[in-house]
């Protein structure tokens, strides 16, 4: 039973963290508002340059996006903007930058999903193997398959992996389109995110299968049931849900080289699009994204860590 | 705390079976599906706005135009307008319209249509990136009765007809055009032609779908309906994994294939390959003459000795691509009268380099002046093969003692940000087209893509009166040999090869035709083999 | 013991990159600048590995390939922990509202990628080698002040800090007498893990097709280039990609193993 006085303290944490992340969230746009504008100058000097706009156009444009303002109204006008929802238009298409958002979304979303269930697969078995039977081949197997996953760069395990499949389908006429375009790229993008979570996984558990408390059960016979490997993972969950929050980031750069390598539609692509044609509008809706939803897994990793561990919570 | 775990695994079972499930989906194909793969992913897909090449390769087949180029004859035949007369200052267009069309969604194609068309086009608000200024100096429309239109000229036009064909200037439905405005309507086209629009994801996928009312197609078409249902076109931007979406048959038919995987492929009983000559510009490099060292003309006749043209066109392209001395292609410019050879002599580059003042003393890598090290900046384009015919380039450049500073720019963007800036000598461009005025953007003194920065009077008068020259076919082929000549002899530019299309299909499929612009496909006349 | 075995396995794997990137020109004296012969001959044509896609040897270019492929990271590296070390030190020292903006700024920053970060500098500030190294550095310095802050607190914390104050010393002498020496070990551990994630970075601008001058051998963009023969020539994507991938594991597990030898 919880009593009345320990759940106010919970909610009290919970509304605190949200409060935080809110703050933080401010904070990482503003940031990438002032970088985006610094890094990049005017942005509709290359639609100029590029013929896409007359003089007059081009002023337009500028007008149009309020470029002809002092640059701290600007920020307030895409502060206020942003909390409608509204990115502006890109500059080539005047297609609203949320709409192009929008239809990239789901395949990206697809992508990094199916990529962290199977990195949470990958780095859990890696982990629990590489802890567990230590003192065995199985295990340092598991342990360096951990550290290669660390270390071979997106690019060429995806490029592996397609030829790979070219090679073992070669004659055979398939078209199991989505083996290559969803399965595939989630399989490449898993393994390399799979790395960390192994890394903590494996700490946490040599760590916790050395306490006096596993070693007692250990002696009392329970020599390695289920139950004791769950109490022994209890103590690495908290680190693995902030890690996940972390690799929720790194899916995102991941999905750059992966929607590359396997010609995938969606929002890693769109971003580097967006940066070489310097369609701004699109690049800076595409950073705000990023940093809103690396605030939010954040917060969610934290309320969940809470959840997991009272004492973090009493903690407070 | 044991059922809260019971439950995220639950979860994740439930999310990994259901990714799982989505991937092992069947295919809803229908036999007569065809795939068909682009290799740009367009910003947008509007051929009255947008100006992507690709986006004719699906839309080509969903609209009409006024007048169709036939690829065979070079001779303007009637499309959507049965006949058309000139005025004899060249001011007016008059087109009769056939009366039987109809647009996809039972709008009758009349004089209305069209300038509809025109004014959706002009329309600055709609930011039309290459129909509007395929127009010329268009003035006005004007609707004699139902079936006849007149387009109105400030001055004479010559590539006016050369515009009407192509698929920037194809008759979309006003219907739609109304219901959808400027920014929506590349996701609802609808067109005459023998293919209906149904969806576009961008990035994702394109689908047409055969439109069974077809009846008014040009001569330039084999069939007079198309047969294949419905052809879906996905995009394959990355050239590495063009071959590999061949081989498993994600793809039927597909375009740009890199040359040495072109020969593969080619080599298996699988696929034919077909080399599609595109006409315009070749893969070139202009010199900025505006800057030293590349302001001096023998300086420019160095660079161009000094590069082995066959070795690099070998080695890039195998044996698919004819080296080029020209500014125009072969294809589609036949009539340009031979040309010099060019010569690969380092000898004479280097004697060249030495009177003009480029001396390599020994023990040093790289030719001074006055203490200056003769440096070249060369900038290529990201895309087809520039950056490795660049890479080429560089190494025969420094082998007469030159040091070559190479960026390749990874977009449009950055290209035309260096041009802008002028710190290049040497730069990559290229541009398609079918009519030689194509010419004067890039080697008027006043020309857009003025590249090169020279400025001849001579030059300028000769562009602006074969542009003018509406009438008189024959005094046009005359002023473009002699503006041909006039570029070459100013070593203005250094032209590499002649542009092929490497287009892979599987064994089977016939009928694969290309317009005259080289890129579209015909698709009413392309047949998938009998199940 | 088999640590052990390892971490000289390890140490000897890197001093042979580095080794093969000094004496290149002594290893090969083949110009891996230079068409040489036919494109695309296998290592059995023309050993020992062929030629690329231009004809030139490409053993030569991945020897020579070894210079950019470390130097790059290395100097990015060096910029991310002066820059850093200097910030989260100033952060420490100088404390209060100092100490929380940089932190509140580091945090903001944190929520944009690195790569990503890198990607917008090099397109803001054009393609091409030092480029490159300023976008990996810089992008990586978010990342670096965090983690380099916390080392110095934990150092500030223990005790003898406060006493050097307590003896009358500036905040300067603090910082560079104390700090630094004593959070050496840790810092030099995490700029070692750190050159891991620029060697990342910098392989992935380099493949995205970023450094500018492709004729210059580096493997990222090796890697790039040798995909589009694939089928016909693996080995010309094989070969960097293992080269990178052995090369960043060995510094990772390096960096990891520094501090409990």
């Amino acid at each position: 039973m919880v009593s009345k006085s320990h759940r106010h303290t919970a909610t009290l944490a919970v509304a605190r963290r949200l409060l935080e992340g809110i703050g933080t969230a401010w904070a990482a746009v503003t940031f990438a508002f002032f970088a985006l504008r610094f890094a990049s100058g005017d942005p509709v000097a290359s639609l100029l340059s590029q013929g896409l706009a007359s003089p007059e156009q081009a002023e337009e444009i500028r007008i149009s996006l309020g470029l002809n303002a002092p640059l701290w109204l600007q920020y307030l006008r895409f502060l206020a903007n942003l909390l409608q929802g509204d990115l502006g238009t890109s500059l080539y298409t005047h297609r609203s930058v949320s709409q192009i958002i929008l239809e990239q979304f789901p395949s990206t979303a697809a992508l990094a999903v199916s990529g962290l269930i199977l990195a949470l697969i990958f780095g859990f078995t890696l982990g629990i193997t590489a802890a567990w039977l230590r003192k065995r081949t199985s295990g340092m197997i598991a342990a360096a398959i951990a550290a290669l996953a660390t270390s071979i760069p997106v690019a060429f395990t995806g490029i592996l992996s397609l030829l790979i499949v070219g090679r073992l389908q070669q004659g055979h006429v398939t078209s199991n389109d989505l083996f290559i375009r969803l399965f595939l790229p989630a399989l490449v993008l898993g393994f390399a995110s799979s790395g960390p979570i192994a890394r903590v996984i494996h700490s946490g558990l040599s760590e916790s299968l050395r306490s006096p408390f596993i070693l007692a059960a250990r002696a009392r016979g329970i020599h390695r049931g289920s139950r004791l490997l769950g109490h022994a993972l209890r103590p690495s969950l908290a680190p693995v849900i902030s890690l996940i929050a972390l690799e929720a980031a790194f899916l995102f750069s991941g999905t750059v080289v992966t929607e590359t390598v396997f010609s995938r539609p969606g929002l890693g692509r769109l971003l580097v699009k967006s940066i070489l044609d310097g369609d701004y509008p699109i690049t800076l809706g595409l950073v705000a994204l990023a940093a809103i939803l690396y605030t939010i897994s954040h917060v969610v990793a934290d309320l969940l860590t809470l959840m997991i561990d009272p004492r973090l919570r009493r903690a407070e | 705390m044991k059922t809260y775990k019971n439950k995220t695994l639950l979860l994740f079972l439930i999310l990994t079976v259901s990714t799982l499930a989505s991937a092992c989906q069947p295919s809803s194909d229908a036999e007569s599906t065809l795939h068909y793969g682009l290799t740009l992913a367009p910003s947008g897909i509007d051929p009255h706005l947008n100006a992507s090449a690709e986006l004719g390769i699906p839309l080509n087949s969903v609209y009409d135009t006024l007048v169709f180029l036939d690829p065979e004859s070079g001779e303007f035949v009637p499309g959507l307008a049965e006949r058309w007369e000139i005025s004899s200052d060249g001011l007016r267009y008059t087109f009769y319209l056939r009366k039987d069309v109809r647009f996809h969604d039972g709008t009758p194609f009349n004089a209305q249509a069209v300038q509809e068309n025109i004014d959706y086009i002009l329309n600055p608000d709609n930011h039309s990136q290459k129909a509007a200024t395929m127009l010329g100096p268009l003035n006005q429309t004007e609707i004699l009765d139902e079936h006849t239109i007149v387009f109105v000229l400030d001055e004479p036009f010559a590539p006016l007809l050369d515009s009407l064909s192509q698929v920037y200037l194809g008759m979309a439905s006003p219907t739609a055009l109304d219901q959808w405005g400027a920014s929506e309507y590349q996701f609802h086209q609808v067109g005459t032609g023998p293919y209906r629009f149904i969806e576009y994801i961008p990035n994702d996928h394109i689908t047409l779908e055969l439109n069974p009312d077809y009846a008014w197609g040009p001569s330039i078409y084999d069939n007079t309906k198309a047969s294949v249902e419905r052809i879906v076109f996905n995009f394959y931007e990355d050239a590495a994994s063009r071959a590999l979406a061949l081989e498993r048959r994600e793809a039927d038919i597909l375009g740009e294939i890199p040359p040495h995987e072109a020969d593969r492929l080619a080599s298996s009983a699988d696929f034919s390959l077909s080399p599609v000559a595109i006409p315009g510009q070749p893969l070139q490099f202009f010199f900025n003459t505006t800057t030293s060292p590349t302001d001096d003309l023998r300086v420019r006749q160095a660079l161009l000795l000094a590069v082995d043209k066959k070795s690099v066109v070998l080695t890039v392209f195998g044996s698919h691509s004819p080296v080029s001395n020209s500014p125009l292609s072969q294809a589609g410019y036949e009539w340009i009268s031979e040309l010099p050879p060019s010569a690969h002599n380092p000898e004479g580059a280097r004697k060249l380099l030495e009177e003009a003042g480029w001396i390599l003393e020994s023990q040093e890598p790289y030719r001074k002046r006055d203490n200056e090290t003769l440096v070249i900046k060369l900038i290529a384009p990201p895309w087809g093969s520039n950056s490795e015919v660049a890479q080429l380039l560089k190494a025969g450049w420094e082998n007469i003692g030159i040091d070559v500073e190479l960026t390749i720019a990874p977009g449009f963007g950055t290209l035309k940000e260096v041009q802008s800036s002028g710190d290049y000598h040497a730069i990559g461009i290229n541009f398609f087209g079918t009519d030689p005025d194509l010419l004067r953007s890039f080697y008027a003194s006043d020309g857009f893509y003025n590249w090169t920065g020279f400025s001849d009077p001579e030059i300028d008068r000769m562009l602006n009166e074969a542009a003018r020259a509406s009438l008189a076919p024959d005094r046009r082929v005359e002023l473009y040999n002699q503006i041909v000549r006039a570029i070459i002899d100013n070593a203005l530019v250094l032209p590499i090869r002649d542009y092929v299309n490497l287009v892979v299909v599987h064994q089977g499929i016939e009928g694969l035709k290309f317009s005259a612009q080289g890129w579209f496909p015909n698709l009413i006349d392309i047949q998938l083999p009998s199940p | 013991m088999r640590i052990h075995w390892l971490k000289i396995l390890c140490v000897l794997w890197l001093a042979t990159m580095v080794l093969m990137a000094i004496i290149a020109p002594i290893i090969t004296s083949v110009d891996p600048y230079k068409p040489i012969g036919s494109p695309l001959q296998s290592p059995q044509d023309h050993p020992p590995l062929g030629t690329d896609a231009l004809g030139r040897d490409f053993f030569a270019r991945v020897t020579y390939g070894a210079r950019l492929s470390l130097s790059i990271p290395l100097l990015a590296t060096l910029l991310t922990v002066f820059v850093g070390t200097s910030v989260s030190l100033t952060a420490i020292v100088v404390g209060g509202l100092a100490d929380r903006f940089i932190l509140a700024l580091t945090n903001a920053a944190l929520a944009i990628p690195g790569l990503l970060l890198a990607m917008l500098l090099v397109a803001g500030l054009g393609p091409g080698i030092p480029t490159v190294v300023i976008a990996v550095g810089l992008g990586g310095i978010p990342g670096f002040v965090r983690l380099s802050r916390s080392i110095f607190l934990g150092i500030k914390e223990m005790g003898y800090i406060d006493a050097a104050y307590a003896l009358g010393a500036s905040r300067t002498r603090v910082a560079l007498a104390h700090l630094l020496p004593n959070a050496a070990p840790q810092l030099f551990s995490l700029a070692t893990t750190h050159f891991a994630w620029a060697f990342m970075g910098t392989t992935t601008l380099t493949f995205l097709g970023l450094s500018g001058d492709p004729s210059v051998p580096e493997w990222g963009a090796m890697l790039n280039s040798g995909r589009m023969h694939l089928v016909q020539a693996p080995w010309l994507t094989i070969i960097p990609g293992i080269l990178i991938s052995l090369t960043i594991l060995t510094i990772h597990y390096l960096g990891e193993n520094y501090a409990d030898r």
